[in-house]
């Protein structure tokens, strides 16, 4: 049986949304359904009306910066897994607050994907997050 | 200076009036002789004569001998003989106080008391000294027989005497005092050379204290407030943030300060310009990141894509080859970017789990390609049992560049440059040590290597863009060490890691 992934992913830059959609594969045993959006608002909107595996957001958004929007996120789904990429080398977990489990939350579930990456590093990095956080294989 | 001259001339003054009643003393006592002799023998014409004689020299003014009821007897001025002291002038008022010191009641024999009596008086009054020598009576006096008192009879002795030649003695053996030498000297010429004296004295004195006080004031000036002018120029200057010019050497102490602050200036300004450096670096880092995100998006969009392509396009061979170029050349872009980046950066360590020995061979696969390190031999020897450890290796990486780098710059001929990693049980640290076969660090810059306030000298260590500090700061933020000691022939930088 075939795990249905829900995948959101949120970059103002719509290359990046392309090259998510063309670098995940479905396989075997995992069939991804990938939703992109451009905005954090508008992020938020899907957030509310569907419900997602996981998130991958560029931090730097329009209309407010990443941590706000993470905050917000894990208000609605606390336990969501949420990757982050970014093209800003100096970019770390621990720039972003929840990671080490504070505000309440459980789990820091988080990690980062450095931009420019490759097709077998994105799937890597989802697949390790899988694995780890939703315990799908 | 004035209360020197002041005293001196005082003094001078003393000695001037002392050594004239000195002299009206003696002359008293010389007048007092010849009285006798003369008085003796009957001669008083040459008593007479040396009465004027004296008059005039040394500023004598008068010589007068009068008898013990005050009538003068001889005088230098004729027309006072026979008068009594107290007519003949406002200084004879004063003689006639002196008879009054011991005949209370004018002229009354009986009553005096010799006793308020002093052998000789001197007087200085205005700019008259007035000498009062009294005659005691002696006993040749009143034995010899002699001459004849002016107003007493002329008593001849009986029988043996012609009238003229000789004369029973006029003086009584009761008399005490016979009369008394009155001198008046006047110490006016003296007095107005003594002016003469103070005003060349008070007009030296004034010039000497302005040549003085000018040589003071001109050499406070070149001496002291030239140098001191200079320094708060200087000090103004630097304020306004010129570093550029420096103060002319002074002299002794002032030269000390003046070198002293010049060595300020020099260390400001080198501090300054790195300054101004390390903040063109911060910016230059910060666009870069900038430049790079904006690359990382497209080029993401380039990586994937080709990837896409490549295994869409398995059938066509030559297809497949230029899209793995176009994945190729784009992953050398990104690794151009990351290395850019890796110069450029933050320090903020962002530890990860990490083998140490992937860092350094990755720094030295980068510097290889330098054109520094054409004739340099790089001899590594890592241990593939090295440990873990938890580091930056972004930041190690920037540190071993730069051992790499500052070695090759002192070593422009070429040379050995040996890296060797050792794990140390016992320490529970990873030791890395850089040795080269360079020219060394002189040893008054490897003392100052690790100031804050960098040296001139140390320019020219710095070209990679971050100095040694840096490099030490990074290893210290780790919780290692980093030390950097000169052998016979290079330099050693051992670098130590906790586990």
């Amino acid at each position: 049986m075939k795990n249905l992934i829900k995948i959101l992913v949120i970059d103002k830059e719509e290359i990046i949304l392309k090259s998510v959609k063309k670098a995940l594969k479905n396989n075997d045993h995992t069939e991804f359904v990938i939703t992109t959006c451009n905005t954090a608002l508008e992020g938020l909107k899907l957030i509310r009306t569907d419900k997602f595996d996981l998130a991958l957001i560029d931090p730097i958004l329009p209309g407010m910066n990443g941590n706000e929007l993470i905050r917000r996120i894990k208000n609605i789904y606390q336990d969501m897994p949420i990757i982050i990429m970014s093209g800003y080398s100096s970019v770390g977990t621990n720039q972003f607050e929840f990671v080490t489990g504070q505000n309440g939350f459980s789990k820091p579930t988080v990690d980062i994907l450095k931009k420019p990456f490759t097709t077998e590093e994105i799937n890597s990095v989802i697949g390790k997050t899988l694995r780890n956080y939703l315990n799908i294989n | 200076m004035g209360g020197f001259s002041t005293f001196s001339l005082i003094k001078q003054e003393d000695a001037a009036i002392d050594a004239i009643s000195h002299n009206a003393e003696q002359l008293s006592k010389t007048t007092e002789k010849i009285l006798r002799l003369s008085m003796l023998k009957n001669r008083r014409d040459e008593l007479s004569m040396a009465v004027h004689d004296i008059v005039g020299k040394e500023g004598i003014i008068s010589v007068r001998i009068l008898n013990h009821k005050g009538v003068i007897k001889f005088s230098s001025n004729p027309s006072e003989i026979n008068e009594h002291i107290s007519q003949t002038s406002p200084e004879g008022m004063a003689t006639n106080q002196l008879c009054k010191s011991c005949h209370k009641n004018e002229y009354n024999k009986s009553e005096y008391d010799i006793k308020n009596f002093s052998q000789y008086k001197i007087v200085k009054k205005d700019n008259l000294i007035y000498s009062w020598q009294p005659i005691y009576n002696a006993r040749s006096c009143y034995t010899e027989a002699c001459h004849s008192s002016f107003e007493e009879p002329v008593i001849k002795r009986a029988n043996n005497l012609k009238t003229g030649e000789a004369y029973l003695p006029v003086h009584d053996s009761s008399q005490t005092i016979l009369g008394f030498i009155d001198i008046e000297v006047s110490t006016k010429r003296i007095n107005s050379n003594l002016a003469k004296t103070r005003t060349q004295l008070i007009l030296f004195t004034i010039i000497f204290a302005l040549i003085a006080s000018i040589i003071t004031y001109l050499s406070i000036k070149y001496l002291i407030g030239k140098p001191i002018k200079n320094l708060v120029d200087g000090t103004k200057r630097v304020a306004e943030g010129n570093f550029k010019d420096e103060i002319p050497p002074g002299k002794a102490e002032l030269k000390l300060l003046a070198e002293s602050f010049n060595k300020m200036q020099r260390q400001l300004l080198s501090t300054q310009t790195q300054l101004i450096e390390s903040e063109k670096l911060a910016s230059v880092g910060k666009l870069a990141e900038e430049i790079a995100n904006e690359i990382n998006n497209p080029l993401t969009g380039i990586i994937i894509h080709s990837e896409s392509l490549i295994a869409e396009s398995k059938s066509n061979n030559n297809s497949i080859n230029d899209f793995e170029t176009i994945k190729l050349e784009a992953l050398k872009i990104r690794e151009s970017i990351k290395n850019i980046l890796s110069f450029t950066g933050g320090n903020k360590p962002e530890f990860r789990i990490t083998f140490i020995g992937d860092i350094i061979n990755h720094a030295i696969l980068i510097v290889k390609k330098f054109s520094n390190f054409q004739n340099i031999k790089i001899i590594s020897e890592i241990p593939k049992t090295l440990p873990n450890v938890s580091v930056d290796p972004a930041l190690l990486e920037q540190v071993f560049l730069n051992l790499l780098l500052i070695s090759s710059e002192s070593m422009p001929a070429g040379g050995i440059l040996d890296i060797l990693v050792n794990y140390s049980d016992i320490k529970k640290q990873i030791e890395i040590v850089f040795s080269d076969t360079g020219k060394g660090i002189s040893e008054n810059i490897l003392q100052k290597i690790f100031n804050p306030v960098n040296i001139p000298e140390l320019e020219n260590f710095e070209k990679t863009g971050i100095s040694l500090v840096v490099c030490k700061d990074i290893i210290e933020m780790h919780n290692g060490t980093l030390k950097i000691n000169n052998t016979g022939s290079g330099t050693v930088v051992s670098i130590a890691l906790p586990v």
